[in-house]
């Protein structure tokens, strides 16, 4: 299916935005309706180390993971969840080990439904497999493999079906740690978008055929590298403001799994979420201050803002003084959850949801683009050239240094390295071009030559 | 919308980065730091700024005014570098300022070797690579260029690397230590696998781990290990090594930080 791009908001106002309710409500599941009026945890989970040994090690501590978060819900009394596999290497690799997750998990979630009628539903995110040693290799007998895990796991289970895929990462994992402007819009904007077309027509193909929901990708593996090394305030490996860049840059090449078909939740990682819920109007999953476990952010209370389902992003499976690692981290979830869903009931969801975001607001330049007012300007910036993948990502980027240079005239703070970086940024993206065809051919030309892993063959050139 | 009064703001958040910054530029930092020599003060200015052709029009300056070109390494490349791994450490600048120059620098140490008839003396060599089964390496990149930027001679095996494969490495290449990054928790499991392997080699090297997922609990299970919670540390292992702490006990004493 050819990719219908958004050329409008889905919302009027930023203002209609809250969490828990969306435009376009998805049912999935044993019962669930994800964005019709209440808030879902979606609890995720890694193996510990050594049940990677053999894929009966695997299915049975799947099995407890999945045993122990229905249990807890029904021991505390939450009426639904959403349970996230987010698969390790070897269930991608070997279609069937992730389908007899999937089919493993599904059966003890449809005894928990049947006997309590807890709502739930399972979500499977695929690994991105297509890569050797060497290189990405986005196309051919991987490519086959990694659609083979789709189609297995939405047979044998899974109800949502998510990646989190690396298309462009070759070249922005060069431009990233070299200040590179271009560079990173070439390789999110333009190359991660060409590659999320192919990959999410064929998801959105596999969902339909299978009676499951396609529910989206997220820019893990650039705009979440770029937070990640950018850390916290007195870590000096990337300016915060070139963060926040390539998260505005990821949201109009996140938006094209709904281009194609994808339905929501957007994957919990996806900070970008919050400005495709105001493109799209589908429901998203984040993550914040209940992610801990897995990393630290600045943003942890803000990012629930317009949230529909909330996670805890990764915790590895082992014991603590409340139980397992699940069970404490899906516990906390729902008791998050059910503060919001209280806050819908009584009608103060505007109240919680500026409170969330006031109170981290102008902790730092991401927070600050990703308020919901200001994630819907981005959006804004980015529908307004909504048929060129190119320009809506230089849009993007345009729209948050102006947003983070306004911020900076009032209260938001910035350090001399951030205000430099972002000055620099600026003016990079001032010279450039707004002719797509061009910036296309130079940057084949020059990132060709500087980044010796990039295969153009792998986006079709 | 609600929103703050400055006052109020003050109460919720502290913006420490902001509130600790050093008054001095980074270039301001880096000009006190330069060599006076005419002849290596550009090179070292030109690593500093990350301009790859001005390192090589300095050099080839230095060469025709009679500079050694293999004693330029250390005595021009080595002390712009020096300049800038310094300032990273000390919070003025930040790491693309270091992987700009570690590509000026690479590029000014090949251009020596050119035009030398002799191979440079590095101060040892690091095997790096990053997990079987994982491909995210990112973190090795940044752990390579900056063992290199420290005057380390780095073997890249690369990512998803073989267990026997790394095993291997090490038996050839006698490096000082290995280093693995991962960023899964399953695929981290096989550190403990080169682990063993190099232990029933008799092979007992620091094994410096680092990345994603990996944490200091899990690198201590295994004897070799010794946990890098950043790319950053990697060097500063390396040197510790070469300054004579070589019991891993020890190692895990000065760096193992939880």
């Amino acid at each position: 299916m050819a990719a219908k791009r958004y050329t409008s908001m889905a919302y009027a106002s930023a203002d209609e935005m809250t969490f828990g309710v969306s435009k376009h409500p998805v049912k999935a599941g044993l019962g669930l309706e994800i964005g019709a009026g209440y808030t879902i945890p979606e609890v995720n989970y890694a193996p510990r180390p050594e049940a990677g040994a053999s894929k009966e090690k695997l299915v049975k501590e799947y099995e407890r993971i999945t045993t122990d978060i229905m249990a807890r819900m029904v021991q505390v009394g939450f009426p639904a969840v959403i349970l996230e596999t987010e698969h390790v290497q070897q269930m991608s690799n070997n279609p069937s080990w992730g389908a007899e997750v999937a089919h493993a998990q599904k059966t003890i979630m449809e005894e928990y439904h049947d006997e309590y009628g807890i709502k739930c539903a399972l979500r499977h995110t695929i690994g991105d497999i297509r890569e050797n040693r060497d290189f990405l290799q986005l196309r051919g007998d991987k490519y086959s493999v990694f659609l083979e895990a789709f189609e297995q796991c939405a047979k044998s289970g899974a109800d949502l079906l998510s990646v989190e895929s690396m298309g462009g990462k070759e070249v922005f994992d060069h431009a990233v740690l070299r200040n590179d402007i271009p560079g990173m819009l070439y390789a999110i904007g333009c190359l991660g978008s060409m590659d999320m077309e192919m990959i999410w027509s064929d998801i959105a193909a596999i969902a339909q055929k299978t009676g499951t929901v396609a529910a989206g990708d997220t820019d893990c593996a650039q705009a979440n590298t770029a937070m990640f090394i950018a850390g916290g305030l007195l870590d000096k490996n990337l300016a915060h403001t070139l963060a926040i860049l390539a998260r505005a840059i990821s949201a109009p090449r996140s938006l094209v799994a709904y281009e194609c078909g994808a339905m929501g939740p957007g994957k919990d990682c996806g900070y970008e979420n919050i400005i495709i819920k105001a493109i799209t109007g589908k429901p998203m999953t984040q993550e914040g201050k209940t992610s801990t476990c897995a990393h630290s952010d600045v943003m942890g209370n803000l990012i629930m803002q317009c949230c529909d389902c909330w996670s805890n992003e990764s915790v590895e499976y082992h014991g603590e003084f409340g139980g397992t690692t699940v069970q404490c981290w899906s516990e906390s979830l729902a008791y998050d959850c059910a503060l919001m869903n209280t806050a819908l009931e009584t009608k103060n969801e505007k109240v919680l949801r500026d409170l969330l975001m006031l109170s981290d607001r102008y902790r730092d330049p991401q927070s600050y683009v990703l308020a919901y007012d200001n994630a819907y300007k981005v959006g804004q910036a980015i529908v307004k050239d909504g048929d060129n993948i190119y320009l809506r990502a230089k849009n993007a980027a345009v729209a948050c240094c102006d947003i983070v240079s306004e911020g900076a005239a009032g209260k938001l703070e910035l350090s001399r390295f951030e205000s430099k970086a972002l000055a620099d940024a600026k003016a990079s993206l001032d010279s450039l071009t707004d002719d797509m065809d061009k910036f296309m051919d130079d940057c084949l030309t020059k990132y060709k030559s500087e980044v010796k892993v990039f295969l153009p063959e792998n986006y079709g050139f | 919308m609600l929103d703050f009064t400055e006052a109020s703001l003050k109460k919720v958040l502290t913006r420490y980065n902001v509130a600790l910054e050093k008054a001095m530029t980074p270039e301001d930092a880096a000009e006190e730091l330069y060599p006076k020599d005419e002849l290596i003060y550009p090179i070292a200015k030109a690593i500093f700024e990350g301009e790859e052709d001005d390192v090589v029009e300095g050099l080839q300056a230095a060469i025709d005014a009679g500079e050694d070109p293999i004693a330029l390494i250390d005595d021009a490349l080595m002390v712009g570098m020096g300049v800038v791994t310094k300032l990273y450490d000390e919070g003025i600048i930040f790491l693309p300022n270091v992987m700009m120059s570690a590509d000026a620098m690479l590029n000014g140490i090949e251009f020596c070797k050119e035009n030398s008839e002799t191979a440079p003396v590095t101060k040892g060599t690091v095997v790096c690579h990053v997990a079987e089964g994982d491909v995210h390496d990112i973190g090795k990149n940044i752990v390579t260029a900056l063992l290199r930027a420290n005057g380390y001679d780095v073997i890249d095996l690369g990512r998803d690397v073989p267990v026997d494969e790394v095993v291997a490495s090490v038996v050839a290449n006698k490096p000082l230590m290995v280093t693995g990054t991962a960023l899964m928790t399953t695929t981290m499991y096989a550190f403990k696998e080169v682990n063993d392997k190099l232990l029933e080699k008799g092979i007992k090297i620091p094994f410096a781990c680092g990345g994603g997922a990996v944490n200091q609990d899990f690198v201590s299970q295994y004897t070799l290990g010794v946990y890098g919670e950043e790319a950053a540390d990697a060097p500063k292992i390396a040197d510790a090594i070469i300054a004579g702490t070589t019991e891993i006990a020890a190692l895990r004493e000065k760096f193992h930080k939880h």
